[in-house]
């Protein structure tokens, strides 16, 4: 499959910047997740790369070839847009030949490409029908059909489940999964939910404002994330941020602030002085703080539980730590009192510490 | 309105639908029945509904189109057959060109952003507000002496007056195309793109099926104004290219009106928009653009 590189991409509305020069190289084979808030460019970038939207500066190449002034025909892409975007005069079968059609392929090989990829979506009994006739989640595989009977070398999906209830979105996601480890294309793929991102993803690419701010494996912008953005925007529920201090008690190295004190691990605390910074945030997941009634101090903040909310198997709870709100993952089984002071224990590799004035990770 | 389910309607109601139905359908009623009578019944002092249908009138209007030659004809008049087809001809092709020319041109104000875009579309509409009567002098004009090939002017021929019924009726269906093709969601044409199509195949392939609603009313608007158009038709044509409205007033002489003949042609003037309306009012089908996105 061919490469896709963008070196310097600068998207350009009049003198407004949308992109600003973005380099991102996607290897062979490989699942590419475009996340991040809305409005920070991530479907410019798409659709730039898709050649629906302009180039202002940089380039584009597939495969070491310059493909910014190219049609999007050119460039050996197929898209999955997220309206659906089916022609409603066609039936699913015509909407999924088109494009072969198009390339004059013959009829034989058209028809056996459509009954293949309709079987393998479990479209094989809706061929004749317009998609007025289709429920969404059908629409949905329709257009997913109609890219893959195209047979390109990368697909590019821009939100293609938004439209979905979230049933149907979670199922839907699995069959991308699995349809993406079966045709082994290039993918890219635009969210705005990072749970697509960290399920589907090999590779996510969070950007924020025009800029990537980080890229990676799920695992690595989970664990490692480089800025407090993209610590709160990969996981869910989001990560808890507190400010505090760094002291030095003993040969300790604390962080300490309103409500709590948290010793680190020698390698934390050695990063942190390192970065000689006194006034920093502290991140810790909701997933690694834990009840823990009889745990030392050092170990624990001790929070006053204001509002449980009881989703099966675990309860997220929102409590209070000094006047700043926390949230807890917590097994439901544990007996849960509102309003009464609490000890959690954090997990010290779950701790995070972001610089207060830049934000980036220390 | 919930109430109006219990209201009871007036007398006064009914006899205001009934005078309105005679209104619209007296004169086609009296056309249609004095069509079928004969010159005696017509110009009989005791007209009535009474009276012994013919088909004669028909015979002497279509005596060339006709396989067999009516029996009370000693001389064939091929003023109205030819009429006829200079109709269908001026008015289908008219059309034909009006919606060529007015869905490109919609489709161009629509989706591309030029220069002057705005005042183009403005300008299309006030056009339609010049009134056809005052267009006539100029148009007369050019037609008769400008252009010219040798001594064949545009004037008396179907070119000439093609051109002027396209003239006119571009910038309605300009406007009405405009509005239908709003509608036509533009993923729909980037999708397109994606698979493959040139611009031209956009166009073809997913925007022109999807506006057929659009251009089945254009088509309508179009023909029936070319089928009805007296006073340019009057003036630009000549004898050999008369349209059907035409050859009717002509043929209200001071002298030997035959008025069953009139009328029959009337008739018979009335049944191609018919025919045309239907054809193409099938397919105006709401919706059509339903389920191409989710909105």
């Amino acid at each position: 499959m061919p490469i896709l590189r963008l070196e310097n991409l600068c998207k350009r509305y009049a003198s407004n910047d949308v992109i600003h020069s973005i380099n991102l190289e996607m290897r062979d084979r490989e699942f590419t997740v475009l996340v991040g808030p809305s409005g920070c460019g991530k479907s410019t970038t798409l659709r730039m790369i898709a050649g629906l939207e302009s180039v202002s500066d940089g380039e584009i190449y597939i495969d070491d070839r310059p493909v910014s002034s190219l049609e999007p025909k050119a460039r050996d892409l197929a898209m999955v847009f997220q309206d659906y975007a089916l022609y409603p005069h066609m039936n699913v079968a015509k909407n999924m030949s088109f494009a072969l059609k198009l390339q004059k392929r013959p009829k034989k090989e058209i028809d056996q490409k459509v009954n293949e990829v309709a079987e393998m979506l479990g479209l094989t009994n809706f061929l004749h029908r317009k998609p007025a006739e289709l429920s969404g989640g059908q629409r949905q595989r329709v257009a997913m059909g109609r890219a893959l009977t195209r047979d390109a070398a990368t697909f590019l999906f821009d939100e293609p489940l938004s439209n979905l209830d979230a049933k149907l979105r979670g199922q839907m996601r699995a069959e991308l999964a699995l349809m993406s480890q079966r045709v082994q294309k290039n993918m890219v793929y635009v969210t705005h939910d990072q749970v697509e991102a960290m399920t589907l993803a090999d590779r996510i690419v969070v950007m924020q404002d025009g800029h990537i701010r980080q890229q990676g494996t799920p695992e690595e912008l989970f664990k490692k994330p480089n800025s407090k953005f993209v610590a709160g925007f990969i996981g869910s529920p989001p990560m808890n941020f507190l400010e505090g201090t760094l002291e030095h008690r003993g040969d300790m190295t604390c962080v300490v602030g309103q409500g709590y004190i948290l010793s680190l691990l020698p390698e934390q605390a050695q990063r942190v002085n390192a970065a000689n910074q006194k006034d920093i945030i502290l991140g810790i997941r909701p997933s690694d703080l834990s009840y823990a009634p009889d745990a030392k101090d050092g170990d624990a903040l001790e929070l006053t539980v204001l509002i449980s909310e009881y989703i099966g198997a675990q309860s997220i709870l929102l409590a209070s730590c000094g006047d700043q709100k926390i949230s807890v993952e917590m097994k439901s089984d544990n007996p849960i009192e509102l309003q009464k002071n609490m000890k959690f224990q954090a997990v010290k590799q779950g701790i995070h510490l972001f610089d207060r004035k830049t934000e980036v990770a220390l | 309105m919930a109430t109006s389910i219990n209201q009871r309607q007036s007398p006064a109601f009914g006899v205001l639908m009934v005078v309105l139905i005679i209104m619209a359908i007296g004169p086609i009623g009296m056309m249609i029945a004095t069509s079928l009578k004969l010159d005696v019944d017509i110009m009989s002092s005791t007209s009535s509904l009474l009276f012994m249908p013919t088909m004669q009138n028909y015979e002497t209007v279509l005596c060339n189109v006709l396989w067999y030659e009516p029996e009370h004809l000693d001389y064939c008049d091929p003023t109205f057959g030819r009429a006829l087809k200079s109709s269908l001809i001026i008015a289908l092709v008219s059309t034909f060109f009006t919606l060529v020319l007015g869905t490109m041109a919609a489709y161009a104000l629509v989706r591309f952003r030029f220069m002057g875009r705005g005042v183009i579309s403005l300008t299309t509409l006030l056009m339609r507000m010049v009134p056809p009567a005052v267009l006539l002098v100029p148009v007369f004009g050019i037609l008769t002496f400008d252009f010219c090939i040798g001594d064949d002017c545009l004037a008396g021929t179907y070119s000439g007056i093609i051109l002027v019924y396209v003239a006119m009726n571009l910038p309605f269906v300009i406007w009405i195309l405009q509005s239908f093709i709003v509608q036509v969601p533009v993923q729909l044409e980037e999708a397109a793109r994606m698979d493959g199509a040139n611009p031209f195949q956009v166009f073809y392939l997913v925007v022109l099926p999807l506006i057929k609603p659009g251009l089945a009313a254009a088509s309508i608007f179009t023909f029936r104004i070319a089928w009805n158009e007296f006073l340019l038709a009057n003036a630009l044509l000549d004898r050999n290219t008369r349209t059907v409205p035409v050859t009717i007033v002509n043929s209200l002489t001071g002298y030997d009106t035959d008025w069953g003949v009139i009328m029959a042609t009337g008739t018979l003037l009335a049944v191609p928009p018919i025919i045309f309306t239907f054809v193409a009012s099938k397919q105006i089908i709401t919706g059509m653009t339903a389920g191409a996105v989710k909105g």
